[in-house]
This record gives structure tokens, sequence and C-alpha cells, in this order.
């Protein structure tokens, strides 16, 4: 199955999405910041990231960025409560940095699992 | 003997005469004045060595000469003589002339003409004293221009200055003390105790207190009253005149008006501390939002959990239905802490308020008259559309809530105002050349100075705990102020409250092009056509065909026809004249499937949960959306 890494700093929404993808059996892989997304990111596994945008270390546009460097096929969705960086909102960013969907909290998680099916063109059963 | 005597006598009597001869010639030349004796001829009999020097001539050239041949026949017949005349009835003639003498050139003198008579009192002569008073006359002249100079520059200083007796009688003030204290004229004054305008009299005796050392005092601001009862505060300085005893005499008092610059600094100070809440209720909201998606998604994952048909579903679609409330409540605060994405796109402030006006007027009481005035329909502004709907819905709504009884009148308007107008009244940086000013006014209970420092405030209300968030006005700031708005409000307690919105306007009047190909055709089905008439604004700007209804026979109609039948369909909860039963059937009797999305009200049960699930509905929003919200929702529908 397609590998789905997480970054995300609260703990508990991570956990959810964790379990809630691991159910529909990708393999999940977390981060808890940027910065360590980055330095633990496995080309190999990873196909799609889903990634919150203000975090501490380094923020969501960066994982955005920097992953996309090293893989450019990867898929980006991009998760955010709100927030601003400047006159721009930070999904809004994440969209112009080529993010393929994104999510305003509290979303609903079936609602996104669909989109990565489609993203990953998975058929559904 | 005798003979001796007698020669002695006359020669010591000569001696004396002609002593007292050469002092009275001592005395007669070396007068600074022109002297001359003049006899019934107007001919000079006698002049002295000033007057010879003021005209250049030898004594015996001008004595035997008359006062025409001298000073011309013109000026002797016009200004010398009749004078003369008066002397000779036996009157001193005093008076001022201006002529001129070979030696200065044209002077100003005082000429005084003394009868001068004989020893047996007929007046023959008469003495003629002149006197140089140019200098004098300059100096005055100076003195008058000085004065008017100073007259002028106190009147036209814009500072107000005021002259008062030390117990506070006014002596006079000037046009810019008339103007700031609201008087009609200096007259008006003169009755008046300074002591009276102050706000509060202790404060003006401790002030002249201060000043009995006769030295300039700046007392800061000082709240006064101004002749019509108006409150205003003022930067006084004063300083106390004594007179030669030492004792008070009198007290000059210059006035800056600082009422405007303290509104100024209030509001500076306001928007300072609702950027700091709005910081740290955005922090908060951001935070909350973490823990309701983390809710959100357990209730979702809960659902698979239950078997089918369990009686639990429904308390975990309660749990949903929370966590969409509360995200009603974080999006506001985001909204107002402008943090929330706003898909702008030119829009007409006429329409909007329009639509805004017709949709709470169906729901408000008859009793209410809401009355508009456009100035402008054309002018538009960049903005999102429901985010500007959801200004005027909740100023209107609080307007209504103002009027107790619910009784009164609204009164909307628009009108265009000048960029640099709006710098000079906001005191702000403008961002246009012009600027929307929609003014609302209700005639309700109005507030008082310290309630309508904090009616932007987040959770800020005078209702009842559960009635109204507190967040109506705060998010009312948030949308003005990301359009590079501004919102102010004035209020008189018992009259009602003014709130005037000021929008930049939008300069480039090219619309947004379609979008790529043929306008995707979308139906709004509506119970109220006010607002998805908002939603239609946006939705047109971004390129796309607006149809609404909101009754099943049109609705079957517009199916009908391939021309019109619509590409998607947004379904609005509050369409109670279309069921989605009806929906349903419809689509199904002209065979199509069209994708649907459904806005749900956010105090409802939600009713789209289950019908997104049994794919009726493609997508499902809950209110207040957003322009944004609904133009994803269109992509994935499409893209489906």
């Amino acid at each position: 199955m397609p590998g789905i890494l997480i970054v995300e700093d609260n703990r508990e929404l991570r956990e959810m999405l964790k379990e809630s993808l691991t159910r529909k059996r990708f393999t999940v892989q977390e981060a808890d910041n940027g910065k360590d997304a980055i330095i633990h990111f496995k080309p190999g596994v990873t196909d799609l990231v889903v990634t919150d945008l203000i975090m501490p270390e380094e923020d969501g546009l960066k994982v955005i960025m920097t992953l996309r460097e090293i893989k450019p096929s990867i898929k980006v969705i991009a998760i955010s409560g709100g927030g601003k960086a400047g006159p721009a909102s930070y999904l809004n960013m994440a969209k112009a940095l080529g993010a393929d969907a994104i999510y305003y909290k509290p979303f609903s998680v079936n609602e996104m699992i669909g989109k990565i099916e489609e993203l990953l063109e998975i058929e559904q059963p | 003997m005798k003979q001796e005597k007698y020669k002695t006598d006359i020669q010591s009597s000569l001696e004396f005469l002609s002593r007292e001869k050469l002092y009275a010639d001592h005395i007669f030349n070396n007068s600074r004045s022109m002297i001359s004796v003049i006899d019934r001829d107007y001919v000079y009999v006698k002049v002295n060595t000033t007057f010879c020097k003021a005209l250049r001539g030898m004594a015996d050239s001008i004595i035997g000469k008359s006062l025409s041949d001298v000073w011309g026949e013109e000026t002797f017949s016009k200004s010398i003589k009749h004078n003369i005349d008066r002397c000779f009835d036996g009157a001193t003639v005093k008076y001022e002339a201006s002529f001129t003498t070979p030696q200065a050139g044209k002077r100003f003198f005082e000429v005084i003409f003394r009868p001068f008579p004989s020893d047996s009192g007929k007046v023959t002569h008469l003495l003629a004293e002149t006197f140089d008073i140019t200098d004098l006359k300059l100096t005055e002249k100076i003195a008058i221009e000085k004065e008017e100079e100073f007259k002028k520059f106190e009147t036209n200083l814009p500072i107000g200055f005021m002259r008062c007796r030390p117990d506070g009688r006014i002596i006079h003030g000037n046009k810019a003390f008339l103007l700031i204290m609201d008087c009609r004229s200096e007259n008006s004054l003169y009755s008046a105790n300074f002591r009276d305008y102050y706000a509060e009299k202790g404060i003006f005796d401790m002030h002249v207190e201060q000043l009995a050392d006769s030295k300039l005092k700046s007392f800061g601001r000082v709240p006064l009253k101004t002749c019509k009862g108006k409150d205003i505060v003022c930067r006084i300085s004063g300083f106390m005149t004594l007179d030669e005893a030492g004792n008070p005499s009198y007290i000059d008092f210059a006035f800056e008006d600082s009422s405007r610059e303290l509104m100024l600094e209030n509001r500076l100070l306001e928007a300072q501390k609702l950027e700091t809440i709005g910081s740290l209720a955005g922090g908060i909201a951001h935070d909350f939002n973490n823990i309701l998606a983390t809710i959100s998604g357990y209730s979702e994952l809960l659902i698979e959990d239950l078997p089918g048909h369990s009686p639990l579903s429904e308390k975990v679609s309660k749990i949903q239905t929370a966590v969409n409330k509360a995200r009603s409540l974080t999006n506001q605060i985001l909204t107002f802490s402008r943090q929330v994405e706003q898909e702008k796109v030119p829009v007409s402030v006429y329409e909007v308020l329009r639509e805004t006006i017709g949709f709470v007027k169906s729901a408000a009481p008859p009793s209410i008259k809401i009355r508009s005035n456009y100035r402008d329909k054309q002018k538009f502004v960049f903005a999102d559309p429901t985010q500007l709907f959801r200004v005027f819905l909740n100023l209107l709504t609080n307007a209504i809530q103002a009027l107790e009884d619910k009784q009164g009148t609204i009164t909307v308007t628009l009108a265009i105002e000048e960029g640099k107008k709006v710098r000079g009244d906001l005191n702000k940086v403008i961002v246009a050349d012009e600027y929307v000013l929609v003014t609302l006014r209700d005639t309700g209970k109005g507030m008082d100075q310290s309630l309508l420092r904090r009616i932007f405030e987040p959770f800020f209300t005078t209702r009842e705990v559960g009635k109204g968030s507190g967040l109506g006005l705060s998010v009312v700031h948030g949308i003005v102020s990301e359009m590079d708005g501004s919102v102010l409000v004035s209020s008189e307690k018992g009259k009602g409250s003014v709130f005037y919105i000021y929008l930049p306007v939008y300069s480039e009047k090219a619309r947004k092009p379609a979008l790529h190909g043929r306008k995707k055709k979308l139906l709004f089905v509506t119970g109220n056509r006010h607002e998805s008439k908002i939603l239609s604004l946006g939705l047109e700007s971004a390129g796309f065909e607006m149809t609404q209804s909101s009754e099943i026979k049109h609705f079957n109609k517009i199916l009908a026809e391939t021309q019109t039948r619509p590409d998607i369909v947004i379904y609005m909860s509050d369409a109670d004249q279309i069921r989605i039963d009806d929906l349903v059937s419809s689509f199904q009797k002209y065979g199509i499937s069209p994708p649907c999305i459904i806005i749900c009200d956010s105090n409802q049960d939600n009713p789209g949960e289950k019908l997104v699930n049994s794919g009726i509905i493609s997508q499902q929003l809950v209110k207040p959306v957003s322009l944004k919200e609904i133009e994803t929702a269109i992509q994935l529908s499409i893209k489906r």
C-alpha cells in the first residue's frame, strides 16, 4: 500500500489521522515538526504527505518545498486551523507552492481519505 | 552828586535791560521750536534762528514778508489764515500740520498761535510757535501698526487666547477661543465667568493659585464645557500679571482643543487593544481547531465502528453537530483576528447592501422601518461578498436589537467619499482615491462612552448570557479591516447609534473573465433568495452563470429545458418549498444527476450528513460559508 507521512505537532490529531489512515491500510509515518519530517523523509516509502502548516522548528511550507525538491512526484495535502503570515494566509501559500488539496480544521477525515485515494489513483472497493 | 547818582541808576537800568535782552534773545534763538511774531497783515515781524535755519534764510530776508510769500498762497489760505484769524479774535489756537521746509523736507509740526497783546491790551500781533513732531508721529504710527498687527495675529491665531480677572470674569477672548468654546460672539463673553467653563470648578481655583507666582504654567489637558454644554478637553497654559502693588491684575490663558487628539489617541489605543485580543483569540481558535479536528475525526471513526443500525449513531451525529457549531464559533473568532482567508472579487456594495436589507426586512417585525438611500449604485469594492453580507447583516441585526419595543427606524445610506476627506476624518493612510461610506443609523437605545469603547471586543455583549455570542461586531471589525476599510461608531444614550463603514473603492473596472470555455450553469435552490443572491454575486465574478429557484414549478421548468439545465446545483437547507425528495424525483424525471452541494444552517441538526453518505449530495457545507469554500466544493464536485 502507498506510504503516507503525517506531519502534525498536535499529538491527538496526529494519532487520529494515523488510526484513520492505518485502517485504510496505508503505510503511515509520522513527524511532530517540520524539521524531523525533512530529516527522516524516505522518498522510496512516502507517496503522499499530509502536513500541518504552523509548527515549531520548520513550518509546513518548508516541508512542502523541501519534499517536492527531493521527490517531485510527491502528493501534498495541507491542513490548517487558520493563521496568517503577513497578508497571505498559510493555506493560500501552500496552494501556491503546489499543494494538491487544502483543508481547514476541523475537516471530515472521510472526505480527506476520499481525496487521498483520488490523488493516489486507488480504486475504491 | 544827585546827577551822578541818576546817571548811575540809568546806567545800571540800561545794563539790566541789555542783559535781559541778551537772555531773551538767547532763549528765543536757542529754542528748538520755530518761533515768530506775526502782525495783523499776516507779515512776519520777528523770527528766531531755528525758524531761519528751517527756511534756510537770514532773518532780514524773512522779516517783512507775508506768510503767503513764505508758504505759498494756497497753503496760507487753506490751512493757515483761518487759524491766525481765530487767534486775533483772542483764542490760543493749536493744530497739527505737515509742511515742507527747505532744510528737512516734509515734516509734521504742532503749531500754536498765541495772541500777543500791546500795552493797551489790544491784540496787534500773535506769537507763532511750531514744534517738529515728526519723530513722535512716526513712533505713534509704528505703535498703531504694531498694535493692529498684533490684533490681527491674535485674532487669527489658531490657539485660543483669553484674558480674565483673577476671579474668572472674562475681559477678552480671540476668535479661536470663541470657536473652541462654541460662543457666538465676543460680547456674550463679557458677562461670562471662565470658572463656569471648567467641568470641575475647583480645578480653576487650583490653577489660579498655582499662577500666583507670576510664572508661565502649563496645565496639560483640562476637561471643559463649551457655551453649548459640550464636553471638550483643552491643553491650557496661563500667565498672571500683577499690578504695581504686586496684587493679581489679570490672567492670560492659551487654549488648544485636544479633543480630536484625544479621540485619535483613544482610537489608536482601541485598535491596538483589538489587535492584541485578535492575535490572542486567533491563537486560541487555532489550537481549538486542532482539538475539534481530533473530535470530529474520532467521531467519524466511531460511526464506522458502530454496527449498521446502532442507536449510538445518533449520539455520535450530535457530537458532529456540536463540532460544527464550535467550528462556526472559531471561524468567527478567526474572522475577527483577520486570519480567515477571504476570496475577494470586485463586488457592488449596492447589490450586497440591497440584498442584505431585503433579507433582514423579511424577518424583522413590521413595526421596524428600514429606510435606504443609495447615492451611488456603480462603485465596486474588492471583497468576499459573503463576508460583506455578514458585515451588513450583523450591523442590521444589532440595530434591530437596539430598538426597544420593536419600534423605530433604521436608516441606511450609501455614499462616496473622497480619499483625501477620508484621510482627514480617520487620520489614517488611505489606499484608494475614493471610499464607499455606508452609514447605518438607528433610533434605538444608544450606548454610553464606556460601552462604546468595548463594542468591537470579541465576546463583549450586553445581551443576557446565551443570547448572542458577542462576536457579531468583532467579526464586522475583522472583515472590514481585512478589506483595508474602517468601521466607526458614534452613539448617544437614549437617542440611537450610527455606524460608519468605509471601504476603499476598487479601481480596476475589468471584471474577471469567464473561466475556461463555456460558463458553468449554477442553480441555487433556496428559501431565501437574498442570501443566495449574495453568493451569486461572488460566483458570477468567478465566472459562473447563476440562476435561483425557490419554488418547485419554476425549478422543474429550469430542469425541463436543456438550455437552462444546470451543471451544478447548490441546495440551501432553508428551501422549504423544494424538499430534497423533490430534488431527487425531479432529477429522475428528467434523467439527470448534476453534482449537488448542500449548505446547512449550523443551528439545525444536519440533514446533510446522511445525504452525502447516500451519494445524492456530493458536498456538504455549514454556514457561515465563504465564497472560497463554495468554489472548492464546486471544483471537487465537478471532478467527481
